[in-house]
């Protein structure tokens, strides 16, 4: 099992639990005789075969990902994106659906933080982070430390700084420029501390880089449920490139109660949804889909 | 107008404290005379109190009843670090005189003593040794008391001129004819009642002193000094099994002034090298905000570093193969975000790194705050079914809606140069003000907010501002927020 690559962290973790089964201590064990080495293979799946045949078995931990809005009004969009793969990364595993509900409130311990960088100056036109919102989208707004900064290279000091520590279970943030160089920097900050990196950056300002993947976020128009009401935000996403993995493109919904992606059904029909309850107006002959 | 001091040209010329200014004129020529500026003395003993930090960390400037001219050190405890009293007082003298400062100093067991001393001793340097208070305030006027004006004269129109006169009389009539403040002034120069010294900065817990053969004027150096004191203090530390929570680096300049730097932490800690990277931190913010600091030609004489607050820290067991499960973390992993709290913080400052925490509020703009990190972890409750946007503008942006009806939801809207057909609105979610928090204010009205999505899948939180009828007649609407 130890040679076995596509091994996610969730599963072992799982396995560890079992102190019975004496081969997986051992090989426990051994593992622990060499570090980092696993590490470098840690990935976390999207739960989802169609993103996760496109991917090394998912998204690499000790990596770099970039995130980027497709047109300037999905902002919003591109940072729901990185929330839900944040949460991702910190939720119990797919494989254990019984505990699929967040551990809270006293009981529920310290969690390892994730470390969020923002520049204060793109606040005016996105606006700013609201935790009521992150709790909708299922990330508890007490686990993120919100870092702000006044510029780029503040914005990269503090990014490295909370790789370099160690300590966060993520780190994330926004950038609104990155050159090949820095972004390899980063890369190998990320590696070398076994953490994600996730970053929002711009399209007007997109240069070559090397991070693992890079992900083109555009606004879908949501999942709704039987009434009418917003369900789950759905995306529509454009893997652009990947280290290892092949491009494609899909629009996602996520459901931030069970911390789950999964594909939109695409020829589902809204009209006929929103011809009931609070949906009572008609839909116009074309819709577009994002700015592409 | 009146003499309020003079210098020692004025004097040999027969001038003197308290002479009218126009008396002053025809007595002597070419007099320069400049007008008192109160506060800027008062500055000016600050700053040197505070470089005298250097002796002891108790010093206090003078205030009003003293004379506002001085201050006192406690230097109890600390003059053996100078060879004695004698000693440390002829070094605080030289340097004082090369600062251009004539000081008369002198050393008692009581402060009322020492004050005595220094302005009625015809030494203007003079250690009085223990016990010997009475003796040698017996020879000095009533003045050396620090009494009012009002009890001076009547002291003096009862023919009590000398300080011996007062110390063995009987202290009944004394209680009955003059103000408490007579016998307290004579017990505190006597030492037969503690005079509490007001520190000009809160006296440490724990406090460290270098005191450099060569000034010293790069980073590198200084850190390398605080260093080495933080490790002096870290093992007393463990010794009392504390640990720091907030230190002070004081930076003794040659020229007299003295740079203050704060630092607080997240967690108690003893680490040295921690301390010394968040030194370096502020050292370079501090370079880069105010250019000057570390380029001036001035260098730094003696660097203290003090502990001013400290918390009980127990000493850890470490464990050496902890297996480290994600998303739990153990005190280390704690202590490592801690430690990189402090690190952010030093750089970017203490109100850029925050937590996000719940208010209860409905006003969506009040609902929450980001306060800056302490141990204490908010506790959010899980979300509720009412749609919060994951972004928030900083202030609602007015908006042109279409609606069908003047209270119906909203059909299209303009914002930013862009217009919107909305597909589909979800709400109203009405939010009333709060009236109960603003008691004499003026009530905002009624807001209704809807979930709108227009045909690109963009989401948007808009809200109407005025209730149709009743609170408004023309309703406005306002875009607040964006949605994942």
């Amino acid at each position: 099992m130890a040679d076995t690559p596509g091994l996610s962290t969730q599963k072992r973790l799982h396995q560890t639990r079992n102190p019975a089964n004496g081969r997986v201590t051992a090989l426990e064990e051994l593992r622990r005789l060499l570090p980092g080495v696993d590490d470098v293979h840690s990935t976390v799946p999207f739960g989802l075969s169609a993103l996760d045949s496109h991917l090394p078995q998912g998204l690499a931990v000790g990596a770099l990902h970039e995130v980027v809005p497709e047109t300037d009004r999905s902002v919003s969009a591109a940072f729901g994106f990185m929330m839900a793969v944040l949460d991702r990364f910190s939720s119990p595993p797919p494989q254990s659906l019984h505990s699929g509900a967040r551990k809270r409130g006293p009981g529920g311990g310290k969690e390892k933080q994730i470390i969020l960088v923002m520049p204060a100056y793109g606040q005016r036109e996105h606006g700013r982070l609201c935790g009521h919102g992150l709790n909708s989208l299922g990330l508890n707004p007490a686990r993120v430390t919100l870092v702000e900064t006044a510029h780029r290279k503040e914005t990269l000091w503090a990014v490295t700084e909370a790789l370099h520590s160690g300590a966060p279970l993520a780190v994330a943030g926004m950038i609104d420029r990155l050159n090949l160089k820095t972004s390899q920097k980063l890369h190998l900050a990320a590696g070398d501390a076994g953490l994600p990196l996730l970053l929002i950056r711009p399209a007007r300002t997109l240069e070559a880089s090397a991070a693992a993947t890079r992900w083109r976020v555009g606004t879908a128009e949501a999942a709704r449920d039987r009434f009418g009401l917003l369900a789950r935000p759905r995306w529509h996403l454009q893997l652009e490139r990947c280290r290892n993995g092949r491009p494609g493109q899909w629009s996602v919904e996520y459901d931030h109660v069970a911390h789950r992606f999964s594909l939109a059904a695409a020829l589902a029909d809204h009209a006929l949804s929103r011809g009931a309850g609070a949906w009572p107006l008609e839909r116009a002959p074309i819709s577009s889909l994002g700015g592409s | 107008m009146h003499i309020a001091a003079l210098n020692q040209a004025a004097e040999d010329a027969g001038l003197a404290v308290g002479e009218s200014l126009a008396d002053a004129r025809a007595k002597a020529d070419g007099l320069q005379v400049r007008a008192v500026d109160a506060t800027a003395d008062d500055a000016a003993l600050r700053r040197i109190a505070l470089w005298a930090t250097r002796y002891t960390p108790t010093a206090s400037p003078w205030g009003e009843e003293n004379g506002a001219d001085g201050f006192f050190l406690d230097i109890e405890g600390s003059a053996h670090l100078f060879g004695g009293e004698e000693e440390l007082i002829a070094d605080l003298a030289a340097r004082l005189k090369n600062f251009g400062l004539a000081a008369r100093l002198a050393v008692a067991a009581t402060p009322g003593g020492a004050w005595a001393l220094s302005h009625f001793h015809p030494s203007s340097l003079f250690v009085l040794p223990s016990g010997e208070e009475a003796a040698a305030l017996s020879g000095m006027p009533v003045e050396a008391l620090r009494l009012s004006p009002d009890i001076r004269i009547t002291l003096r129109r009862l023919g009590f001129k000398s300080v011996g006169a007062l110390i063995d009389k009987p202290r009944a009539p004394f209680a009955v004819r003059f103000a408490a403040e007579l016998l307290r002034r004579l017990d505190q120069s006597l030492g037969r009642l503690d005079e509490p010294l007001v520190p000009i900065i809160a006296p440490p817990v724990y406090h460290s002193l270098h005191y450099l053969l060569e000034p010293i004027a790069t980073q590198e150096a200084v850190i390398a000094r605080a260093q080495r004191l933080m490790q002096m203090l870290a093992n007393v530390l463990t010794r009392d099994d504390a640990g720091a929570r907030a230190l002070r680096l004081s930076l003794y300049r040659v020229d007299g002034a003295v740079e203050i730097i704060d630092i607080g932490l997240t967690l108690p800690t003893r680490n040295v090298a921690h301390v010394a990277r968040l030194l370096d931190l502020k050292l370079a913010t501090l370079a880069t905000t105010h250019d000057t600091e570390f380029n001036s030609e001035f260098g730094y004489e003696a660097i203290g570093l003090a502990i001013t607050r400290a918390e009980p820290m127990p000493a850890r067991q470490i464990e050496i193969n902890s297996a480290e499960l994600p998303g739990a973390p153990d005190g280390d992993a704690a202590e490592r975000y801690a430690a990189l709290i402090d690190a952010l913080r030093q750089r970017l400052g203490l109100h850029r790194v925050r937590r996000f925490e719940p208010i209860a509020s409905h006003i969506p703009e009040h609902a929450e705050v980001l306060a800056p990190v302490d141990s204490e972890e908010p506790a959010w409750p899980l979300a509720d079914e009412k749609p919060r946007p994951l972004l928030l503008l900083p202030q609602a942006e007015p908006t042109e809606v279409t609606a069908l009806i003047p209270d119906g939801p909203p059909r299209r809207f303009s914002w930013r140069g862009v217009t919107y057909d909305i597909a589909g609105a979800q709400g109203p979610e009405r939010i009333g003000a709060e009236w109960w928090r603003t008691p004499h204010g003026e009530i905002k009205p009624t807001r209704d907010y809807y979930l709108v999505e227009d045909f690109g899948g963009h989401r948007f939180w808009l809200y109407r501002e005025g209730l149709y009828g009743r609170e408004t007649a023309a309703a406005r609407w306002y875009v607040h927020g964006l949605f994942a």
